[in-house]
C-alpha cells in the first residue's frame, strides 16, 4: 500500500512538473516599449488581423515548425485552432494575397535567439527556456 | 478553341506578369511558392436521370482535377507580384493564369491591387479552387454557378477594426472577356463596366458579408440553335421584321445592365461550423432569368472527422421578353402572333432553373495539409420534358475528393 501511495505522489510529482514545463510564453525583444499583451491581441497577430502591436510599432510573429509541442499548445490555446483548422484558415488568405501566414522560425531555443536579436518580432516558447534576453508579455497556463 | 482577340491580350497580360515573377526568381529576391492540388471523381445513381455536379455516369469517375501555383515575388518593401497557374482536367490540364497581379501594400489597413483578380462575388470566392481551405468539394452549385470568376482591372482592399469588430472592404472595377456555354454553344461573352464592393464584418467565431456588383453583359447568343434550322440570331431578326424589334432586343444579351447581390453568413466556433448565402441576379432587360439562389450549411467537428449537412435551393423567376406583342394576331409566314409569344416564353423558361439540393458530407484531415472528403448529393428537380421522352429529374450523386494544399 505504502508502495503503491509513493508510486502515485511521484506521479503527481512528475506529472505537475510536466505540466509546469509545458507552459508557454509569449516574448517579444527586451525594448519593446510593451509589457503585456491580451490573448486577443495575440492571437490578432498570429491570425493577420492586426500588424502592429498596441502603440503602433511593427510586428513580425514568428512561429515554431510544424509538429512542435509549443506550436499546437499556442494555436489550440490562443488562436483556437487545431494545425489542420490553423492551416486551412491561412490556406485562405495565402492564396488571395490577402495574408501571409507567420515564418517557422524553428524550435523553442531558435525563436527566443530570432526574438533576442529582433526588436519587432514577437514569438512563443517553452517557458523554460525563457532568460533575460527575451521579455514575457504573455503566459498560456 | 477559338478565344476572341482581346482575350488573348489579357492571357499575354497574366503572361507578363508571370514571366516577371520568374525574372525576380532570377535575381534571387524573395519569392514565395505554394500550391494546392484536388484529386476528386463520383458518380450517380441513375444514368437516365439528370446529370448533377459534372456527373452522368452510373461508373465513378475521376475527371475533377486540378492542380494550382502560386508564386510570389517581392518586388520591393510594399510591391509583390502574384500569379496563379491552375491546370485543370476538365480543360485537358492547359494552364490558365486565373490570377495574375500587382499589388501594391500602401499601409497596414490598405492594399491597391492591378492586373487578373478574383471577383468578390461569394464568401468562398476567393479560394474557391483550394478546396482544402474549406468544408465541401466544392461549395453548393445552385449558389456558386457564375461562370465568370474574375475580372480584369484593378481593386482597392482595406482593413481595419471597428470598435471590436474586424471588417474588411473591396471595392474593384474592371472588365472580363470569355466564353461560355449557353443552351448547349459556345458563346462569346463579356462583361464592360463591370464594378463591385463587398464588405465583411465578423468577430472570432462569425463574419457578415455583403456584396453588390453591376456590369454592363453581352453574351452572343446568336447561334444558340432553337431548332435544327433556326437559332436565337434568326429568331431575333424575324422579330425585328415582324416589326418586334423591342422584343428581337430583348431576346439577345446586349450590353445589358445586371447586377448581382449576395449576403453571407459564416460561424466556425471550433467545435461548430455553419455557413449561409443568399444571392440575386438580376439580368435587367436582358432574357436570361432573374436568379434566386441560397444555401444554409451547418457542421460538428469531432477530432480529425468534419460532418456537415447542406440544404440548397435554386428558385429562379422568368423573364418575359415576349412583352408587348399582342395576343392572336394574324402574322404573315408564321401564322399568329402567338407562335412568337410561344417561343419566346419557351427560351425564357429554358433559362429557369429550379431545384433543390440536400448534401451529406464529411471532410477527414488525414493529416496537416491533407483533406478526404466523401459527400453525397440528394437532387429534386422538375422532370425535363423532350420530344424524346422524359428525363426524371430526381438524381442522387457520390463524390470523394483528395485535396492538399503545400
Amino acid at each position: 500500500m505504502k508502495k503503491l501511495l509513493n508510486s502515485l505522489a511521484l506521479l503527481f510529482v512528475l506529472v505537475a512538473a510536466n505540466l509546469a514545463f509545458a507552459e508557454v510564453a509569449v516574448i517579444v525583444h527586451p525594448s519593446l516599449g510593451v509589457d503585456s499583451l491580451t490573448e486577443d491581441d495575440v492571437s490578432r497577430l498570429f491570425l493577420g488581423k492586426a500588424k502592429s502591436f498596441p502603440g503602433g510599432a511593427q510586428a513580425v510573429p514568428i512561429n515554431q515548425n510544424e509538429g512542435s509541442a509549443s506550436r499546437d499548445k499556442f494555436n489550440e490555446a490562443v488562436c483556437k485552432k487545431n494545425a489542420s483548422q490553423y492551416k486551412a484558415y491561412w490556406s485562405q488568405l495565402v492564396f488571395t494575397g490577402k495574408g501571409t501566414p507567420p515564418k517557422d522560425g524553428g524550435d523553442d531555443a531558435a525563436v527566443k535567439s530570432l526574438i533576442a536579436a529582433n526588436p519587432n518580432m514577437i514569438g512563443y516558447v517553452d517557458s523554460s527556456v525563457v532568460d533575460a534576453s527575451v521579455k514575457v508579455v504573455y503566459k498560456i497556463p | 478553341m477559338k478565344k476572341i482577340s482581346s482575350n488573348r491580350k489579357k492571357n499575354h497580360l497574366a503572361l507578363a506578369i508571370a514571366l516577371l515573377l520568374t525574372a525576380s526568381l532570377a535575381t534571387a529576391a524573395d519569392v514565395n511558392f505554394s500550391g494546392f492540388l484536388s484529386v476528386g471523381g463520383g458518380m450517380v445513381d441513375d444514368e437516365d436521370a439528370v446529370g448533377y455536379g459534372g456527373y452522368d455516369e452510373d461508373d465513378l469517375t475521376f475527371d475533377r482535377n486540378l492542380l494550382g501555383l502560386q508564386v510570389t515575388g517581392q518586388v520591393n518593401e510594399k510591391v509583390t507580384a502574384t500569379a496563379q497557374l491552375i491546370a485543370r482536367s476538365n480543360n485537358d490540364y492547359q494552364v490558365d493564369a486565373e490570377w495574375a497581379y500587382l499589388s501594391w501594400q500602401a499601409n497596414d489597413s490598405i492594399k491597391v491591387r492591378a492586373g487578373r483578380l478574383r471577383t468578390p462575388f461569394y464568401m468562398y470566392s476567393d479560394f474557391l479552387d483550394v478546396g482544402y481551405s474549406y468544408t465541401w468539394i466544392t461549395p453548393p452549385q445552385e449558389v456558386y454557378y457564375l461562370p465568370f470568376n474574375n475580372v480584369d482591372g484593378v481593386d482597392i482592399y482595406l482593413t481595419g477594426t471597428v470598435g471590436i469588430f474586424d471588417t474588411s472592404l473591396q471595392a474593384y472595377f474592371g472588365s472580363f472577356t470569355d466564353e461560355l456555354t449557353f443552351s448547349g454553344a459556345i458563346a462569346d461573352a463579356e462583361t464592360r463596366n463591370q464594378m463591385g464592393l463587398s464588405g465583411t464584418i465578423g468577430k472570432d467565431w462569425w463574419t457578415l458579408r455583403a456584396a453588390y456588383h453591376q456590369a454592363d453583359l453581352t453574351v452572343d447568343v446568336t447561334g444558340s440553335p432553337l431548332s435544327a434550322t433556326t437559332t436565337i440570331g434568326s429568331f431575333a431578326n424575324t422579330l425585328r421584321a415582324l416589326g418586334f424589334g423591342n422584343n428581337a432586343d430583348r431576346l439577345l444579351v446586349e450590353e445589358d445592365d445586371v447586377t448581382f447581390t449576395e449576403v453571407g453568413l459564416n460561424i466556425d466556433t471550433g467545435r461548430f461550423v455553419a455557413a449561409a448565402e443568399h444571392v440575386e441576379f438580376d439580368p435587367g432587360d436582358a432574357l436570361l432569368s432573374k436568379n434566386i439562389r441560397e444555401y444554409v450549411m451547418a457542421g460538428v467537428r469531432a477530432g480529425d472527422w468534419l460532418f456537415h449537412v447542406t440544404a440548397s435551393k435554386a428558385k429562379d423567376e422568368v423573364s418575359h421578353p415576349e412583352t408587348g406583342i399582342p395576343v392572336g394576331q394574324a402574322l404573315p409566314v408564321v401564322g399568329s402572333t402567338n407562335v412568337l409569344i410561344g417561343t419566346l416564353q419557351a427560351i425564357a423558361q429554358s433559362q429557369v432553373v429550379e431545384r433543390d439540393v440536400l448534401t451529406f458530407g464529411t471532410r477527414w484531415d488525414v493529416t496537416t495539409g491533407t483533406a478526404i472528403k466523401f459527400q453525397f448529393d440528394d437532387v429534386d428537380s422538375p422532370d425535363v420534358v423532350l420530344p424524346t421522352g422524359t428525363i426524371s429529374g430526381q438524381q442522387k450523386v457520390f463524390s470523394v475528393a483528395v485535396q492538399t494544399v503545400f
